[in-house]
């Protein structure tokens, strides 16, 4: 359990933003802390969306359930945040 | 006695050197503080100022024009043109003298520097008028904005901002002193030639048309009286430019310019694009920040450069995309954090403004329209917790500036990172980081204002404290230049929708 600042680079924005996290958030609930900053604010909600992490520059998003602290994430590194379309 | 023509004696007094007997030539011109390119003095006397001027013209005509400068002011300040014009318009001088007043006085060091540490008399000659001139900037944009300090407690910052850790102050300060804390040949190269003759024309010439436009002719008069200083003592730079390119110099000559001609861009982004594009009332707009850019910079700088026997820059691409771009984001981020600044932006975002951008800049509404529908939602709705920030924009470890791109469906936002002796830094674009990379010495001890706030530097740890820190007092700190009432146009809208 320890503060972790990431840095959120949310898909439909236009800034980077200081995300403060906890080492043992997973995925989810770091892109939950992300979207405090964006969504509503001023990027639109995508019902029936899911948000995924990555680290900036990759494909495959980091699992869900992965916690911060399994991630390999450095303090203030970059994850963008994307809207996966959820199951139908 | 009569007095000789002065072209039978300038050519005489404008190449006199010192010939050092009692110290080294090192000694005399420290190579720290006169320029690390091994020339030696007599290399330097073939420097030519292409603007020639004496000091007792410069005394004369510069009366002249100071007290022109002064008359239209002394005239027209029972006007009430301040208490009359739009708020928009005041946050444009506001912005302006901010950030420009004490940076000009700054500068007067910088050409203290050139006046005194330059191997090339011609330099040094030009440089003592340059650095008069920045003085009487320095005190003209402080005494100007004076008589509205009563009315305006915002007005203030004209003489404080420098003084502060304002994030836009943290921003300028960072760029002004890495192009004036240098030798003297790498200043006239980075502050006159790149930064100047680059960049001021815009600031001062844009925002005069847009001053007289909006009938503000105090503030016309003076800037533009302004610039015409800034055109002669601009021309320092040239003429070493051409000795450096003549004597085998030109990759360090390019290497400075490619790197004072980014850093003003990127300062101007945030400075001049926001009042062009946002805050000057449409019906007062002379040109677009772009279409200004174009023939300003990209036509006439260009020129210059290659006149010079330069290259363009290599990120000249880059640039040419950044200038339709990057003020859009500028704007945004600092219309969101607007309680850090200390003026009250204009959103710009009528419907009317919509379609002036959208025209200006094709695909606006899909991009920067898309953020700004949200945020007008909100207004709409009465949600304003929503239009606020509740945390700090990540900024460029180089310009100091939130790390921004296009959003909405050009979405391309993305972070230039870079890990030099274990600390992870931040970068707004590639070029940002290839500045850095040039002398990592020079930048890597500097705390961003998040990497200030992340070392506990900002007590308490939220906006109040981050306002606390940034000098911003009750009264000064920011908010939207019409307290909304632009809003109005679309709740009347709604209304509509939904009668019909």
């Amino acid at each position: 359990m320890a503060l972790f600042p990431l840095t959120s680079n949310f898909e439909g924005d236009f800034v980077l933003q200081l995300v403060a996290v906890d080492s043992d958030d997973t995925m989810d609930e770091v892109a939950a802390a992300a979207a405090v900053h964006s969504v509503g604010r001023r990027v639109k909600a995508r019902p029936g969306c899911v948000m995924r992490v990555r680290r900036q520059g990759a494909e495959a998003f980091l699992p869900r359930t992965m916690k911060v602290s399994e991630s390999g994430l450095k303090p203030t590194e970059t994850i963008e945040i994307i809207w996966e379309a959820g199951p139908h | 006695m009569a007095v000789l023509n002065r072209m039978e004696w300038y050519d005489l007094a404008r190449s006199t050197n010192w010939t050092p007997s009692y110290v080294t030539e090192d000694e005399l011109f420290p190579p720290k503080l006169s320029g690390e390119f091994g020339l030696p003095l007599t290399a330097w006397e073939d420097y030519d100022e292409p603007y020639k001027q004496t000091y007792p013209e410069y005394v004369k005509v510069q009366r002249d024009k100071d007290a022109g400068a002064y008359s239209v002011k002394a005239a027209l300040e029972r006007s009430r043109i301040f208490e009359n014009s739009d708020p928009g318009w005041k946050s444009v001088m506001k912005a302006h003298y901010g950030a420009i007043a004490r940076g000009e006085y700054a500068a007067a060091s910088a050409e203290a520097r050139m006046m005194r540490f330059s191997k090339a008399p011609g330099m040094r000659n030009m440089a003592t008028l340059g650095c008069l001139d920045e003085i009487r900037h320095g005190q003209m944009q402080l005494y100007f904005p004076h008589e509205h300090v009563s009315k305006d407690r915002q007005m203030d910052w004209a003489f404080k901002a420098y003084d502060t850790n304002e994030w836009a102050m943290i921003a300028a300060r960072h760029f002004f002193d890495d192009i004036m804390v240098r030798d003297a040949i790498s200043i006239s190269i980075m502050l006159t030639f790149s930064f100047e003759t680059g960049f001021t024309n815009m600031q001062f010439l844009g925002l005069a048309a847009d001053a007289a436009e909006a009938g503000d002719h105090t503030f016309a008069n003076l800037i533009s009286s302004i610039q015409t200083d800034e055109s002669r003592h601009a021309q320092i730079g040239g003429p070493a430019l051409k000795v450096l390119i003549e004597n085998g110099h030109k990759a360090e000559a390019q290497k400075r310019g490619d790197i004072a001609v980014w850093r003003a861009w990127k300062l101007f982004s945030v400075l001049t694009g926001p009042i062009m594009d946002y805050y000057t009332p449409l019906e007062h707009r002379k040109q677009s920040f772009k279409e200004f850019m174009e023939e300003w910079i990209v036509a006439q700088f260009e020129r210059a450069l290659t006149d010079m026997g330069l290259d363009l820059p290599w990120y000249w691409d880059i640039f040419l995309k950044d200038i339709a771009e990057t003020h859009h984001g500028m704007h945004l981020g600092s219309y969101f954090w607007r309680p850090t600044l200390w003026w009250n932006p204009a959103a710009g975002v009528t419907p009317d403004e919509r379609a002036w951008l959208e025209e200006k800049y094709p695909g606006w509404n899909d991009t920067w329209g898309q953020c700004w529908d949200v945020f007008i939602d909100n207004v709409v709705d009465g949600n304003m917790a929503m239009t606020y920030p509740e945390t700090l924009p990540y900024v460029c470890n180089m310009c100091q500036l939130p790390i921004i791109g296009t959003p909405g469906k050009g979405w391309n936002v993305k972070d230039h990172p870079l890990e030099y002796q274990g600390r992870l830094y931040h970068f707004g674009s590639e070029v940002d980081r290839w500045v850095f990379e040039q002398d990592p010495a020079r930048y890597a001890g500097h705390l961003s204002i998040v990497d200030r706030f992340l070392a506990g530097m900002i007590q308490p740890m939220d906006l109040g404290g981050a306002l606390k820190y940034m000098d911003l007092a009750p009264g000064e700190i920011g908010d939207d230049a019409h307290n909304y009432a632009w809003a109005e146009v679309y709740r009347a809208l709604r209304a509509t929708r939904k009668a019909s």
